[in-house]
């Protein structure tokens, strides 16, 4: 039954999070993202542009890459997230955080989070992706300091297998 | 000013029969979201319209493709990335799985979906060229039932659409006959990612080396709504490409557009880039044109037995090939397939069955009388998608062949291209009832297929 006070009311979402159930209470069209910075606290996933332009946002929804910033909440129920803050397990750092750190792929560091997250994306289904994969792979991220080399020789780095933490 | 999600209502009902209900309640009340790629960009700088929305996203109904034999039905709820993915769209309609892949980035593929591009209806989207050169079809829904309409003419102005407030578009049909055309997609913008066009293109085209013998030119971001240049066609159609027709071609689709200045182009920039885009797509029609007339005069020029054996594979029977090879010189491609159509209808019952002989059985690997190399290796692209079918299948299949021939006393031949197993396998059980004057009039009609397809491929060289 639709009734409208009701349902301007906010509804209960569970998902899970970085491999966590969670409980929200949430209004249905409210973004991923503010529900995530602002109710979970996970402020690893940044806002830039607000509207699927840049690719900050990105984290991963059932395995595949999302602009947070235009996933309405509601339409995360039941889903898995995962934000940049579930790569790392304990103090041992995901195999692109370390390729990022040695390459030096992170700058001002706003972009840094997507920019993981697409690749962790790109080479769960291309895990020895080519330059040109690379490249298309992140091109919904922009990064308006490193210029981009750095973060494909990270990622080209990670997709070889060749960074220390994999050694 | 940042839009309140306290302002608005999203429900999700799960099924695409409770969502036409509810658009159907109060027709206008509702609005659909699938992916929310550009809803949520208007929701969030405070310009949606409505405030009540219904979620689309996921419903099983429409997030499917169905492969038939004659047509691709792509859900409207499917998203780029799985147009992308999908192989025989690849295959079959490269221009729209490339529109795909330039359209938005990587997370926004994920989520953007064709029908939303479609009922979003900007006139530079990049994939609805592509279906208006493909002559797609809709099918819309709604508690009234069904309908198809052809999306040519969805579109009727800016932003407006055929659609009717309690509609959804279910599914976007794609005929299955361009596979073996020329085509030309290519995007003007910014950079392929992300940005919008300033102008985009996708154009089909056969070109038989005189002639142009059909073609269909799409263009995007240079009109109100996403337009086929239906002038500039006809000045093209059934003439030589030459210097002075790509000229004329080049006007005639500037004439044809309503380009404007806007934050992203000008119109006098997008006219120049329409008629360069026209002329270069003319160009590569005319460059493969050229490979098939190449190996079209040399063929008319060969002594009569190095011509009759040369065309041989492309249909197996030799009373065929000699009188295709007494009939030439041929002008051009219709020409040589109006030939064989009418010399394959002229031949006795011992001709037709010796063209059949040469056919591999569908499902097997090599043929019951000796087949020419090239023969073998185009009965390998033809039955391409039967070959990857599983085990339950192909005995199926064997078992079938075996009562065909039984019953007929020949080989089953079907036109296998772009058919899967189980596809097959339901038309030899359906033509399993047919009594056996009608079986050979299906099984030379569907051989005269088999050879259009295969001469097209001889005339690549």
């Amino acid at each position: 039954m639709i009734n409208s006070l009701e349902d301007r009311a906010q509804c209960e979402i569970s998902l899970t999070v970085n491999g966590e159930r969670k409980t929200v209470l949430a209004f249905p069209l409210e973004r991923l993202l503010d529900v995530l910075r602002r109710q979970l606290r996970l402020t690893g996933t940044k806002e830039g542009c607000g509207e699927g332009e840049c690719g900050s946002c990105s984290v991963l929804m059932d395995g595949t890459l999302v602009n947070s910033c235009l996933v309405p909440i509601l339409q995360a129920e039941g889903a898995s997230i995962v934000t940049i803050e579930g790569l790392a397990a304990g103090k041992r750092l995901h195999i692109l955080q370390e390729a990022f750190l040695e390459c030096g792929g992170a700058q001002c560091g706003i972009c840094t989070p997507g920019m993981i997250l697409a690749a962790v994306h790109l080479l769960s289904k291309k895990s020895e992706a080519a330059l040109e994969q690379i490249q298309d792979g992140l091109s919904g991220n922009l990064c308006r300091c490193t210029g981009y080399v750095q973060i494909f020789e990270a990622v080209a780095k990670a997709a070889c297998g060749t960074t220390t933490s994999s050694s | 000013m940042r839009a309140d999600p306290s302002d608005y209502e999203l429900v999700a009902p799960g099924s695409l029969q409770a969502v036409v209900t509810l658009l159907a309640r109060n027709p206008g009340e509702w609005l659909p979201i699938a992916g929310g790629t550009d809803i949520m960009v208007l929701y969030a700088a405070g310009k949606l319209p409505g405030r009540k929305l219904v979620s689309i996203w996921n419903l099983p109904e429409l997030r499917r493709i169905e492969v038939l034999a004659n047509e691709i039905r792509v859900g409207a709820g499917c998203t780029y990335t799985d147009i992308r993915e999908h192989t025989v769209l690849g295959r079959e309609f490269p221009m729209l799985a490339r529109a795909a892949a330039w359209t938005g980035g990587i997370a926004n593929q994920n989520r953007g979906t064709l029908g939303g591009n479609i009922v979003n209806a900007s006139p530079a989207a990049d994939s609805l060229p592509a279906l208006l050169a493909y002559d797609a079809e809709l099918t819309l829904v709604s508690v009234r039932g069904e309908r198809r309409l052809s999306y040519a003419s969805f579109h009727t102005d800016y932003k407006k659409t055929k659609l009717e407030l309690d509609e959804l578009v279910q599914a976007i049909c794609l005929p299955r006959r361009y596979s073996e055309y020329v085509c030309h997609a290519r995007k003007v913008g910014g950079r392929n990612a992300q940005a919008i066009s300033k102008v985009c293109i996708a154009a089909l085209g056969r070109f038989a080396g005189q002639r142009v013998e059909d073609v269909r030119i799409a263009v995007g971001s240079v009109a109100p709504v996403p337009l086929r240049l239906t002038e500039t066609e006809q000045v093209v159609m059934g003439k030589a490409i030459n210097e002075s027709l790509v000229s004329l071609a080049r006007k005639t689709a500037i004439a044809e557009i309503r380009p404007i200045d806007d934050i992203r182009s000008t119109a006098k920039y997008r006219a120049a880039v329409t008629g360069n885009l026209v002329a270069e797509f003319l160009n590569l029609l005319k460059a493969d044109g050229k490979k098939t007339s190449d190996v079209l005069t040399r063929w008319n020029d060969a002594p009569i037995e190095a011509a009759t054996a040369q065309i041989l594979p492309c249909c197996g029977s030799k009373a065929w090939a000699r009188e295709m090879a007494a009939r030439r010189p041929f002008d051009d491609v219709v020409a040589l397939m109006a030939a064989s159509d009418e010399a394959w209808r002229s031949l006795a019952e011992s001709d037709w069955m010796e063209a059949f002989r040469r056919h591999q059985r569908i499902g097997e690997s090599s043929a019951p009388g000796s087949s020419p190399p090239s023969s073998a290796a185009w009965a390998m692209q033809e039955q391409k998608k039967v070959a990857d079918a599983g085990d339950a299948v192909k005995v199926a299949l064997a078992e079938g062949n075996r009562e065909y021939e039984q019953k007929f006393g020949h080989i089953f031949v079907v036109c296998a291209t772009g058919k899967s197993a189980p596809e097959v396998l339901e038309i030899l059980t359906c033509r399993l009832q047919n009594d056996a004057a009608t079986e050979l009039r299906e099984a030379a009609e569907q051989q005269r297929q088999i050879t259009q397809i295969r001469l097209r491929k001889w005339l690549q060289g």
